[in-house]
Order: structure tokens, then sequence, then C-alpha cells
């Protein structure tokens, strides 16, 4: 087990530089030099001194090189709009309320769509799991945005119940991480009740009742549990869902997060800050699928060998 | 259904009659095709959901032509209109007919989805098949390769390479589109293209000394083509999102022209007074997605009775 996981952890490392690397070569192919671009016109000498400083025209694997070795360093360099300001200081600044606002989708999916999913499947076929199916099915084709946007006219607007924007209390929370956890809700739900009826026709299942078990104990005891495991599995690819959905929502409830900062920093064409949060997030998916392979792993003794 | 036959044609819901011809009629020939029509059209859900889809494209196609008004028409005296008889959809804040302009959006949308939706097939198969097909070193290099892409985030990559570009138009957006999601494909491929290489017929055909690219081209490719065509409604429900989601967050398709995505920009500015220009194209976005999972899971069935969803 420990080998597996050294392995895999090992493997990281040169998916790491290859992600880092395709994102230095896309960001250089913008084109566009901040500095020439200014309302201000600076002196030629200054211009000189800004691009040595910023290593524009170096070699792109000096460059590259350097930029590894500030990443390593968890140093993503300056901003190269804001004046005085780090991307360090960017992501500090805006993504904690990113990282709250999954974690609360998150929490808001498994705890909904976990229950839904396994009483659809103990019902299978009567009213409560086709309705809950077709909940699901339409839930997670739902545009994110029209899901918000319902919310905010409908509890905010219309029943004046929760604050339709901002992100300072917890009522400002509350409708942002259901419509951000929506989709995965739904696809929770259906992955739940497929792992659990699959499990529900098992052997083990079956000898488990034969010895007498009382139902609600071998489901909770059996079922239950094997059927988590998609759940976990689906962690990993629903991570890249969420940061998507999030680029919408805290556009929408006016959340300062990394998403809405993000269309900024392109927009401005403040390439580090593009560029550290682009690798910010790809490393944040990679090291979610380490975990989700290492729990695999540890879960599924028969995954070990075949993914390294 | 007739009576149980020996044959085990009763678990394909067919008469004997059905399955065999009438008596004295020689044996009816049965092809692929036949068969996964007729498994298609027992799952009634897949059936419905096919034809609104269908109802949908017609509509897009169709309506721009013969509606009585153009969707860029602006006419600030019927203003942000409710539904009527002579407006089904309302009227957005310049005047413009929502029915006809939904139906030129989704022209638009439509034709973005499947044109990114065949460039990721494009590019999965060429990877896919080149990998599976040489196998050995180099595919144990492309699939690492893969491996390190699928860090990636998809719509971080697609806003950059719409950033290159520097414009966006519907070619560009299907570039940015199909540029981090033909991963997933790229990997059905190679799986396919692996297990179909050690079957007895391409043993034979290499045993008689058929060339590999006519090993590709007529034994492998070929019997691609099933999960290609599950693989095309599979990636739809995420590139028609994609494109929805680019576009609302400012980096669709310029003004006048719209998206369904675009559309719904628009909508988001006056979504406190008049919410049903968000609601109509977030709806017709959602239904054409909804569709689109149906035809997947119909098609899978029918296609690729073995895979089970997991």
């Amino acid at each position: 087990m420990l080998k597996f996981i050294v392995r895999r952890i090992f493997w990281t490392i040169p998916v790491l530089l290859a992600v880092i690397f395709l994102t230095f070569m896309m960001m250089r192919q913008i084109g566009g030099n901040p500095f020439r671009h200014t309302e201000r016109a600076v002196p030629e000498a200054v211009q000189a001194n800004l691009e040595r400083k910023f290593h524009v025209n170096d070699p792109w694997w000096k460059q590259y090189a350097f930029y590894v070795k500030g990443v390593a360093t968890l140093d993503f360099g300056p901003s190269l709009v804001l004046r005085g300001q780090t991307v360090n200081d960017i992501i500090k600044e805006h993504f904690p309320k990113s990282i709250e606002l999954g974690v609360y989708a998150f929490l808001f999916a498994i705890v909904v769509g976990v229950p839904l999913g396994m009483i659809a499947a103990l019902r299978q076929n009567t009213w409560v799991d086709y309705s809950a199916m077709f909940f699901s099915n339409v839930f997670h084709a739902l545009p994110s945005f029209l899901v918000a946007t319902l919310m905010i006219y409908f509890i905010a607007l219309k029943a004046g119940l929760l604050p339709t924007s901002g992100w300072t209390s917890w009522e400002h929370k509350l409708l942002p991480a259901i419509a951000l956890g929506f989709a995965p809700m739904a696809l929770f739900a259906r992955l739940v009740r497929g792992t659990m009826l699959e499990t529900l026709q098992q052997d083990y299942v079956r000898t488990a009742r034969a010895k007498g078990l009382r139902y609600r104990r071998v489901v909770g005891l059996h079922v239950l549990r094997n059927s988590l495991i998609p759940v976990i599995t689906a962690a990993g690819p629903l991570l890249g869902f969420i940061i998507t959905g999030a680029f919408v929502i805290e556009l929408i409830f006016n959340i300062p997060g990394i998403g809405q900062y993000y269309v900024t920093a392109v927009n401005a064409r403040d390439y580090s800050v593009v560029m550290g949060l682009t690798v910010l997030l790809s490393v944040i998916i990679i090291i979610a699928n380490l975990i989700v392979d290492i729990l695999y792993g540890i879960l599924d003794p028969r995954t070990r060998d075949a993914r390294t | 259904m007739a009576a149980s036959t020996p044959t085990g044609i009763r678990d394909e819901g067919l008469t004997v009659e059905q399955a065999l011809g009438a008596p004295g009629t020689p044996v009816g020939q049965s092809n692929l095709w036949k068969d996964a029509w007729r498994r298609y059209r027992r799952n009634k859900a897949a059936v419905v959901a096919g034809t609104t889809f269908l109802v949908i494209v017609l509509y897009c196609i169709v309506w721009p032509i013969i509606s009585p008004y153009s969707g860029n028409e602006v006419d600030f005296s019927i203003a942000k209109e409710g539904p009527s008889l002579a407006h089904p959809f309302g009227t957005d804040k310049f005047g413009r007919d929502l029915f006809t302009r939904t139906a030129e959006g989704g022209r638009v949308s439509i034709l973005i989805a499947f044109g990114a939706t065949f460039a990721i097939l494009a590019i999965g198969v060429v990877y896919g098949s080149i990998s599976g097909f040489v196998g050995g070193r180099l595919d144990n290099g492309m699939m690492r390769f893969l491996d390190a892409l699928y860090g990636l985030p998809y719509l971080p990559f697609a806003i950059i390479t719409l950033a290159i570009i520097g414009h966006t138009d519907k070619w560009t957006m299907m570039i940015a589109l199909s540029i981090a999601s033909w991963f997933t494909t790229a990997r059905i491929v190679r799986g396919q293209v692996i297990t179909l290489k050690e079957n007895d017929y391409v043993r034979a055909a290499k045993a008689v000394g058929a060339r590999w690219y006519r090993i590709l081209a007529r034994h492998l490719l070929p019997n691609t083509l099933g999960i290609l065509i599950i693989a095309i409604f599979l990636e739809l429900p995420a590139v028609i999102l994609g494109e929805a989601f680019l576009s609302f967050i400012g980096l669709g398709i310029s003004p006048p022209d719209a998206s369904w995505g675009a559309m719904a920009q628009e909508g988001r500015a006056t979504y406190r007074t008049h919410p049903i220009e968000i609601v109509v194209p977030s709806i017709a976005i959602a239904s054409l997605v909804i569709c689109a999972n149906f035809i997947a899971d119909g098609l899978r069935d029918a296609l690729d009775p073995r895979t089970k969803e997991t």
C-alpha cells in the first residue's frame, strides 16, 4: 500500500511540471506587452528596466525555469497591472472565499444528494424513485445561472428572505452555495442510486439477509458503505465542475472570489495573475485526483496496480 | 408477447413472427443498425427526447425564415412585453421578439455545439487510435501526457484560448471549447481499439497480409462507430453548457448576434423586472441538454448493450 502511495505521489511531479509548462506556453501566445500599453508614457530606460525585472526578453526556457522555481517556493510573482500587489496577495484575498463557497456547495450536494439517491434506490420503481430521478435529471441539466437567478428573484427579491448578493454573513452564503451545489447534488443522487441498486443484488447482501439480519441493519452495514465509493470517485471530476460553476455563481452573487477576479485579470492582460491562478487551479485538481486515487486504492485494493 | 421460445428472442421483446418472419418465408436478416433502432425505440424516454431534440433543431432552422419579425429588429414601443399571441415568449428590453431571437440564438448555439463536438471527436479518434494501435512505448507516453492534461481546469483554458486568438466568433468559440475537452474521447477510443486489436478477425486480416492502414480503416474504426455516436451525445451537453458559461461571463460572441448563453447574459441585466429574458434562453439550453442526456442513454442501450452506466 505504501509503495502505491509513494509511486502515485512521485508521478504527480512530472504531471505538475507538464501542466505548468502548458499553461506557460499558452500564456506566451497571448501576445501584447503589458508595459507597452499603459496610459502613462514611461521613459525608455525605465521601460528597459521593467522588462529586465520581469524577464520579458529572456528566452522562454529561462523564463520557464524561473517560473517553476517561483511556484516551487510558492511565490507566483508580482501582478503586472496592480502596482505593489503580488499574485500571492491576490490569491490570499480572493481564494479563501472561493474555497468556502466550493466547500459549502459540496456539503450541500452530499447532504441532500446522497440520501435522495438512497431513498430512490430503496423505493425503486415507485413514484418516489421516479420523481427523485426526474428532478435530478432536470437539475443536472439546468444551467447554474438560471438556478441562481430564479433563487434571487423568488427568495431574495419577492419573499425578501435572504440578501441578493455579497459575501459577509451566513445569510449571504446560503443561496450561492445551494445554487452551485444543485447540479452536483443531482449527480450524487443518480450515482448513489445506481450503485446502491447494484449492491442490493450482491450475494453478501442476500447472505446477510438469509442469516436473519434485519433489513435496516443490512442496508446500514453493508449496502451503504459500498454505495459511497462512487461518491469519492466522482469527487475529482466534480471539483472541475464546481470550479467552472463558481466562475458564474461568483459573478451573479457578486462574490469577490477567484473566478470573478480571473475574468478581470484576463481582460486586463495581467499575465502573471492569470498564470498564477490557472496553475493554482490545476494544482488543486491534480492534488484532488491524487487524494481520490489513494482513497480509492485504500477502499478497493484491486485498483492499486492498475492505476500508477 | 408470444409464448416463451427456446431461442431467447423473448428477451428482445419480439414475437416469434417478428423475429423469424411469417411462417414459410425465409428467415429475415437482421443487422446491427436494425437491432439498434429496435432497442432504441423500446426506450420511451429516449424516443421522446429524440423527438423533442429534432423539434428544437427544426424550430431553430425554420422559424427565422418564416417569422414575421427579425431577431435584431428593435422597436422600443413594445419593449419588455410579456408572452402574448404576437410574441409567444414576449419581447426583450429593445422590443425584439424573443421567440424569433431564441430560434436565431439556437442556430448559433447548436452550430457551435455540434462543431465543437465533432472537433473533440476528431482529435480524440486520431490521438486515441494512434495510441492504442501502435501500443508499446508510444502508447505509454501518449497516455501519460493525457494524464497530465487531465489536470487542466476546463474553463480557464477555454478563456486563455479565447484570449490568445483575440476575438470571439462561432469558429473561435468551437476551438476554445474543444481544446480542453477531448481527453475522455481519446481514452475511450484507445480502449476500444486495444480491445478490438486482439480479435480473431483482426489477426486473420494481418495473417493474410493486410497493411496496418487497411486494418485500421476497415476493421478497427468502423467498430468504434457505435461508441462514437454515443460520445457525440455525451459531449454535447458539456459543450452547450460550456458555451453558455463562457457567454454568460461576457466572453461569448459579440452582439447583436447572440447564442443562448449570450442572450441569458443580456437578460441578466433586467432580471429584477423582466425575468423572462433570462428564463427563455436558459430553458432552451436546459431542454437541449436534457434531451441529449436521454438520447445518450438510449443509444448506449441500443448500440453498446454490454456496458452499463456505473
